[in-house]
């Protein structure tokens, strides 16, 4: 291995100083169990309490249709407003028959108990799936009501019963419950109890239906003068994650987004049940070597993206795996991704952000396990409440994972003399405090995750010509968060948001003996916001976003970097060793308005703002850019809506751009990025959306090697570097209505970018350029609990730079490649595959288990995935991706 | 602030590489001879001082075709690139069109000084590769810079006949320490093989048999690995010892790896199972990481 090149990343890996910025708590959300996939903020808090039907009404059964023996269900839309009560509904699956109008009617009257979010009682709109049920009685032509007569009324319960679902031992309101051979019925309260006045004595027939579960049918026997009590398990056909069937969708959005349940997110293939990884498969996200979770957004680099966990910026998302993030999804309520065009409360970067919400809605009774094995990983989260009785009820859930191939690994090297251990593991535990008065929220979360890799060679083969870079190679990283979020409303329309975190992270490498290099970092961050909101059509926001802290680093290499000719192969070298530490802060400031100008303030919204970026290292560095952004959405019609945004994105440069030896001042500044975006949305029905954007970004002052560097007196990187990023975007999304669920996402782009512009040379194809990006996503539910869902993708392959050959190195045993074409002047081939997931859900009374195989690439066989070359770059071939990569897991489920 | 961008999930893909080494292609390994190759070049002296003649010797096969001509060049590493010394374009362009045969013994006399000055060093068959090291070349430097040196880059050419463009010459470079050191380096030497632990009389041909694995060490001479001073960027000496390596070349087999990793000298060759000549050549270079380089040639016999 070259030892200059070596040596660079091992001088970056010394100089890391990663830093994470806070950014505010999630303003909005979707409801629980929904994914976000907003292009902006200004998202409505997570619904705390679901609608539940209090009072259903028997809609008469048509007489035509039960006169030919039909039965239907009838899909509605209902509006539910602060109340409970039904605002409005409308029939968005019919059934034809006389069904859709006593549906309609009978739903108007529903009652419910309204969903409750952090502000109290709000209107959501659901949908709700009416059945129309033959029974014995009906089937012979009885119509069964309910008792007319005040002296039924009157009469004592003498049959009683809970209904409960299977698995989820959720109880069921609203469910229909019959004595069919006396006409009676009745439905469930909120708590699943069904009470029945007036049962003689004897042997009856119970039956309880509806619409997506299986009927339930026994025989009781009522005795004189008791009260009979029975439990029925009734099984869900279409079991989802605490949410209704359907599509939550909020009355008051400010910004339509992009929702994807967690339900549909966790289907899809090649995600490998991680929320974080659908993001490859949306619009504006190229797609990653080898299937890995490198993000690259609209064009950028991997590193211009920033990733947030609960407003807290992370060094990682990936594990080293590639694969797996490092936070549990089943803690994960909502991934945010913004592409671009996003606000001023994200900041020092120039791509794209991604902020994954963690859950805040935890189980109403009991406690809930979910635990989760496959061919890579184990772990579970455990969750519930505790301290209801004390009347200080608190949510909690704990989760820990880890991998375990490097227990797998070995059984195919043991005789080798190589050792290859990769290794994660994360944890997390969250604590909520519940039911705070006033809209208040107090949480604190806890969170970390360690990656290890271990590569042993054998002590006595040389791992390439560079002497120096020889030996086992080991890397660490760990990373460990804690971080408080507080909300409190105050008086006069002002509202305080705080976010205070502390973190630490702890990195090291090292190759042999002669290369090591390691890095720990203490930070401090605070974001608080107070939100000022007189009316619904206005709203100010001053913002910190602060992020401070100590860092400190040392390595140790063969030879001095500060002394040019220690990189002669054949010159007399030192080892080399050094320690540095600092502090270094950040106490970004920002400001922007929410601005409703029209009557309707649902019509057009306004959204100004202004962020300054600063970076102070104390003797060193000081640095300051302000970002003016703007944002603007408009609903033209109820459907459609045009949106667009313009502003400024500054990112300071990395540690390992800053370095200067001999405590020389720094003087890079921050690179840049201007970006444009202008879109439309249109809705379709309930299901359908499109999404559709033209964006622009225009990058200047890029951080490139500085081809004049002559002596230690230059800096090694200067900001002469340019890009420019333009396309667009289209989305079309199936909502899961019914048993089916899909969406196309199609991504049309072109990303340069030109090192030396005074130097004459020309635009090149960014690294990671890929012109078409098509995605296809659909899954649908088959009877019996099984589920089939895929992918298929089409990528336009990457640049790549194509050698003529090589000059041979005497002294260092190697040839360095020369080229006769333009820099990524060549593509590669195209990228198709397609993934299959399948999975098959049992369901007992008190826990669940879904068996899944997500196999990924099952039609195409290999793709290529770059270029290698033999030791003289006269040969080439591809590296192919693996023909097949299936994966077989369980996902347990309890509920105590 | 913002978070370190290498990111261990960065190393994913070569993780994954490493995993998907049953589906890569065979490429040519580096350490089998198949083509036109420059395996070593050897100064002599190996650290000239100045006003030296320093004669220069390569180990070039070409198994394919003969050679026709290797020139050499020269220039300081101050000018080098990473593809080694290029001729002044406008010697380059002095050259074009030039009919050496038509021209005169004192037109060819000041071209070949031109060419001199530019760097030419020797063409070989015809003119050896010689130089000499200007006696004010490290004039200006303080006493420890003497000591350390200076780097001369030697860029060897090797032309096989019927080339018919850049594709077909191989281009190699080596560098060449110029100093006044108190302990100058010299090129360390062979003294003679073992394989499987068995003494191998230089000459003689070695006879093995296809299909088999052997562990192959190469002595070194008594006083091939030398002590040396070495004046410390604190100002102090130091006395340091060398490390010298190997690296192997074959005509056909598999080794366990191309080059050896000091302090350990030996290697594994497995042999082919069907050779494509009875006769072949086992090629081991030295070096010591100063600038000296040395090596082995060993007929071997299936």
């Amino acid at each position: 291995m070259p030892l200059l090149p070596l040596l660079l990343a091992l001088a970056a890996v010394a100089l890391a100083q990663p830093a994470p910025d806070a950014v505010p708590p999630p303003e909005a959300s979707p409801p629980p169990g929904a994914t976000h996939l907003p292009e902006a903020e200004n998202e409505p808090p997570p619904l705390l309490k679901e609608p539940a039907l209090l009072d259903f009404v028997q809609a008469p059964y048509p007489p035509q249709a039960q006169a030919e023996g039909l039965e239907g269900t009838v899909v509605l839309a209902i509006e539910i407003d602060e109340t409970g009560h039904v605002a409005s509904a409308e029939v968005i699956g019919p059934a034809g028959h006389g069904f859709d109008e006593a549906a309609l009617e009978a739903a108007r009257q529903f009652v419910f108990e309204p969903a409750v979010d952090e502000t109290g009682p709000v209107a959501v709109i659901v949908e709700f799936a009416y059945g129309f049920v033959l029974d014995a009685a009906a089937h012979d032509g009885a119509v069964p009501e309910a008792p007319a007569s005040p002296a039924e009324a009157e009469l004592p319960v003498t049959l009683e019963g809970q209904l409960t679902e299977m698995g989820t031992r959720r109880a069921l309101a609203g469910f229909p419950v019959l004595l069919p051979d006396l006409d009676l019925q009745t439905t469930t309260d909120a708590e699943g109890w069904f009470r029945f006045r007036g049962v003689p004595p004897g042997a009856h027939h119970l039956k309880a239906a509806n619409t997506g579960f299986d009927a339930v049918e026994r025989e009781v026997e009522v005795v004189a003068g008791e009260v009979t009590t029975v439990r029925l398990w009734v099984r869900n056909q279409s079991y989802a994650d605490d949410e209704l069937v359907g599509v939550y969708k909020r009355e008051k959005e400010e910004v339509t987004r992009r929702t994807l349940s967690v339900q549909e997110v966790r289907r899809v293939p090649g995600t490998f049940g991680d929320p974080v990884r659908v993001i490859q498969s949306l619009p504006g996200a190229a797609r990653a070597p080898f299937s890995t979770g490198i993000l690259v957004i609209r064009g950028s680099n991997p590193e211009d993206s920033a990733v947030y966990i609960d407003g807290i910026r992370v060094p990682l998302i990936y594990h080293l795996d590639g694969v797996h993030s490092v936070i549990n999804p089943n803690l994960v309520e909502s991934v945010d991704y913004l592409p671009g065009g996003y606000g001023v409360r994200y900041g020092r970067s120039l791509g794209g952000a991604i902020d994954v919400r963690t859950r805040r809605t935890y189980p109403e009774e009991g406690h809930d396990l979910k635990w989760t094995t496959d061919l890579l990983h184990s772990g579970g989260l455990l969750s519930g409440r505790i301290g209801a009785k004390s009347g200080h009820p608190w949510g909690y859930a704990l989760g820990a994972r880890r991998s375990y191939i490097d227990l797998i690994i070995p059984f195919f090297t043991a005789n080798s003399g190589y050792v290859i251990k990769p290794r994660w593991f994360d944890y997390q535990l969250k604590l909520d405090r519940l039911e705070l008065p006033g809209g208040s929220r107090f949480c604190v979360f806890f969170f970390g995750f360690q990656d290890i890799m271990r590569v042993s060679t054998p002590d006595d083969v040389a791992q390439g010509t560079d002497q120096d870079a020889q030996g086992d190679f080991d890397m660490l990283y760990s990373t460990y968060r804690v971080l408080l979020d507080w909300e409190r409303p105050l008086g006069g329309h002002w509202k305080l948001r705080a976010t205070p975190s502390l973190g630490l992270d702890i990195n090291s490498g090292s190759l042999g003996s002669a290369l090591t290099g390691g890095q720990d970092t203490f930070m401090i961050e605070l974001r608080a916001e107070a939100p000022w909101e007189p009316s619904e059509h206005f709203r100010l926001t001053p913002g910190v976003d602060f992020i401070g802290g100590w860092w400190g680093f040392s390595a140790k290499l063969p030879f001095n970097p500060e002394i040019a000719a220690d990189y002669d192969p054949i010159g007399e070298r030192e080892p080399w060793a050094i320690e540095d530490s600092g502090w270094a802060w950040g106490p970004d400031l920002y400001l922007d308005a929410d601005i409703k100008p029209l009557a309707d303030p649902e019509r057009l919204l306004i959204t100004p703002g202004v962020r300054w970026t600063e970076i102070w290292i104390p003797g060193e560095y000081t640095e300051t850019a302000p970002d003016p952004r703007i944002s603007a959405r408009m609903r033209l019609w109820e459907h459609s809506a045009v949106k667009g945004a313009l502003g400024y994105y500054h990112q300071p440069p990395m540690p390992y751009e800053m370095y200067r030896p001999d405590e020389q001042r720094v003087e890079e500044d921050f690179e840049r990025a201007l970006s444009a975006t202008v879109g439309w949305e249109q809705e379709v029905g309930q299901a359908w959306t499109g999404d559709l954007e033209l964006f622009y970004k225009h990058l200047d002052r890029l951080l490139v090697m500085n081809d004049e560097f002559t002596s230690l007196d230059d800096p090694y990187f200067i900001n002469a570097g340019l890009g420019r990023i333009f396309g667009l975007e289209v989305m079309i999304k199936r909502a899961q209505v019914d048993r089916f669920f899909g969406w196309l996402s199609y991504t049309l782009s072109k990303s340069e970018r030109l090192d030396y512009p005074d130097e004459g040379e020309d635009w090149y194809d960014f690294d990671f350029d890929q012109t078409h990006i098509f995605v296809a996503v659909g899954g649908i539910q088959l009877p019996y609990d099984l589920e089939l869902s895929t992918r298929v993708q089409y990528v336009t392959g990457n640049p790549w730079t194509p050698y003529a050959g090589g000059v041979y190195d005497l002294d260092q045993g190697y040839y360095w490649a020369y080229s006769t074409a333009a820099h990524n002047s060549q593509r590669m081939p195209p990228y198709f595959s397609t993934d299959l997931r399948f999975e098959k859900l049992f369901t007992f009374k008190r826990w669940q288990l879904s068996t899944y195989v997500d196999m990924l690439n099952v039609i195409r066989g290999t793709n290529p995935e770059f270029v290698r070359y033999n030791y003289d770059y006269t040969e080439w071939a591809y590296v192919r991706s693996l023909p097949f990569i299936p994966n077989v897991g369980i996902d347990a489920n309890w509920r105590f | 602030m913002a978070p370190f961008p290498c990111h261990p999930g960065a190393l994913a893909p070569l993780f994954a590489l490493a995993l998907l080494g049953c589906q890569r292609v065979e490429l040519s390994s580096s350490w089998t001879i198949d083509r036109l190759r420059i395996l070593a070049v050897k100064a002599e002296p190996a650290e000239p001082a100045p006003g030296d003649t320093v004669a220069f010797e390569a180990l070039v096969i070409s198994p394919q075709a003969p050679l026709q001509i290797v020139l050499w060049l020269a220039c300081p590493a101050d000018i080098a690139g990473v593809m080694g010394c290029e001729l002044d374009p406008a010697v380059l362009e002095q050259l074009a069109g030039l009919d050496p045969e038509s021209m005169t013994p004192e037109e060819l006399a000041e071209l070949y000084a031109t060419l001199t000055e530019a760097g030419l060093m020797g063409v070989e068959p015809y003119l050896p590769p010689t130089w000499t090291v200007p006696d004010d070349i490290l004039d200006g430097l303080t006493e420890a810079e003497r000591n350390e040196g200076i780097t001369l880059f030697t860029q060897i050419s090797a032309i096989p006949e019927g080339a018919e463009g850049d594709a077909e010459i191989e281009l190699a470079y080596k560098r060449v320490p110029i100093s006044q050191a108190v302990t100058p380096n010299h090129n360390p030497a062979i003294d003679h093989l073992q394989i499987d632990g068995a003494l191998v009389e230089p000459g003689v041909t070695l006879e093995l048999d296809p299909g088999q694995a052997y562990e192959i060490e190469p002595v070194l001479a008594d006083d091939a690995v030398e002590t040396y001073r070495y004046l410390t960027l604190d100002g102090t000496w130091e006395d340091r010892e060398e490390e010298p390596y190997f690296s192997i070349f074959v005509q056909e087999g598999e080794l366990d790896a191309a080059n050896t990793l000091f302090p350990y000298s030996s290697f594994t060759w497995t042999t082919p199972e069907v050779p494509t000549t009875a006769e072949q050549t086992l090629w081991i270079v030295v070096q010591d990481r100063r600038g000296g380089m040395n090596w082995w040639s060993q007929a071997v016999r299936f």
